[in-house]
């Protein structure tokens, strides 16, 4: 075997992938050649120090900077949905006040009272179920958000949660019953509509609240969680 | 060489799996457990492959890359192995990108013919010392440093390195002897030729 045929196969005898017989040429060859012997042993010094080459930890700003960019985008997907959120409910709220609490010095239905049709009983009654429907289903969508995070809210904290929410409940039970036997009463639709208002609120405050947690933004959660104390009146 | 890498790890234990699916569900501290986990060894693999200079960008997009992705990890491998995968393929993008913004237009493998050995009748090199040689592994080109890396200090087979960068498992052979054969070349000059 020569100096050329020996360089050829000298990464692989080191790496010990070669056949017996080609090993056993080079080797023959590395022990009558002292410059192929000599680099053979550089290139192993540098493989074996290869070998050690390990991991390097990360200046501590990568973590902050990578950390900062998720609670961006994670706000950014919080924003979108209760942008969406809250346009139906607006839209929902809107409705209700035009149909439900018709005020006749409203310039809103002055203005109109000659152009249109006074809102007819089946109207009025359609848009309220349409509205508490929407409620409903905001604050369904809410409790499950609440619901999945709850293990990131102390303990005192579910526990003025669940207390509340028992007191809203109560409110809006008190108000259908009402509304039930006398579904023409003005003062139990607003009741009802103003429990149900209260109701989002609340479970919005407490997402917010588990937001903050998530976050460490200790200052946030505990001026939500002041908040969570206030959400029944 | 016997394989050291990743992409043999044992399959993904359960708490693998647990630690991604806390990730996923936005769990407190758990995102960030997985980068204290695996940062270190994806940033010496990114220093190593694209220089230090922007290796932190590339750590950083890696993990948010990760953060995304993570709904589809599946468990077939490691934790460990499917972010080396996807660190991997980001660092070669990036270096690809970054030829093409260079307008290189070689070839980042190196078609030099085989440097024949130094005459002398004893090693020119002393101890390697691990600093001279991530300074020399950064002189490299591309293709040379990226099977170097790969093969040497990753631990990855001939056959596994060929399917990452898309070459035959002879390149990879030829470009990791050329590799070595340079770094002989760097660290000598670095040790001012003595010895």
């Amino acid at each position: 075997m020569t100096c050329h045929d020996a360089l050829a196969h000298l990464s692989d005898y080191l790496d010990r992938t070669l056949d017996a017989g080609t090993r056993a040429a080079v080797d023959i060859h590395l022990q009558s050649c002292d410059s192929c012997k000599a680099l053979a042993t550089d290139l192993d010094r540098i493989r074996t120090t290869a070998h050690t080459l390990g991991p390097i930890t990360p200046p501590a700003h990568v973590w902050h900077n990578i950390n900062s960019q998720l609670r961006r985008e994670h706000r950014r997907a919080d924003m979108w949905q209760w942008m969406g959120l809250a346009a139906a409910l607006l839209l929902v709220t809107a409705g209700v006040y035009m149909v439900a609490q018709p005020d006749p010095a409203s310039p809103l239905v002055t203005a109109d009272s000659n152009a249109s049709a006074p809102p007819t009983v089946e109207t009025v009654e359609d848009t309220l179920r349409r509205a508490e429907a929407e409620y409903e289903r905001a604050i369904a969508m809410l409790e499950k958000v609440v619901q999945d995070g709850n293990q990131d809210v102390s303990p005192e904290t579910l526990a003025t949660l669940q207390r509340n929410v028992t007191t809203i409940d109560s409110a809006i039970a008190e108000s259908r019953a009402a509304l039930t036997d006398n579904p023409a009463s003005q003062p139990a639709r607003t009741s009802l509509f103003d429990a149900l208002r209260n109701k989002v609120n609340l479970l919005q405050s407490t997402v917010v609240l588990m937001n903050e947690m998530r976050q460490g933004d200790a200052g946030g959660a505990a001026e939500a969680a002041a908040g969570l104390g206030n959400k029944t009146s | 060489m016997s394989s050291s890498n990743p992409l043999n790890a044992p399959t993904a234990p359960h708490a693998d799996m647990a630690l991604a699916e806390r990730c996923r569900s936005g769990a407190p501290g758990a995102f960030e457990e997985l980068y204290r986990l695996h940062s270190p060894r994806l940033f010496g693999l990114a220093c190593r492959m694209v220089g230090r200079t922007d290796a932190e960008d590339l750590l950083q997009e890696i993990f948010l890359t990760a953060h995304r992705k993570l709904g589809l990890y599946k468990g077939d491998s490691s934790l460990g192995t499917w972010l080396f995968r996807l660190g991997t393929n980001l660092c070669l993008d990036f270096l690809r990108s970054r030829a093409n913004r260079s307008a290189q237009v070689t070839d980042s493998y190196d078609a030099e013919g085989s440097t024949m050995p130094v005459g002398g009748r004893g090693p020119i090199l002393g101890v390697v010392d691990r600093l001279d040689l991530e300074r020399a592994v950064a002189e490299l080109p591309d293709g040379c440093r990226e099977v170097f890396v790969l093969y040497d200090v990753e631990g990855f087979e001939h056959r596994e390195v060929g399917a990452m960068l898309g070459i035959s498992d002879g390149t990879s052979k030829s470009q990791l002897h050329k590799a070595r054969l340079r770094l002989r070349d760097y660290l000598s000059a670095s040790q001012g030729g003595s010895r």
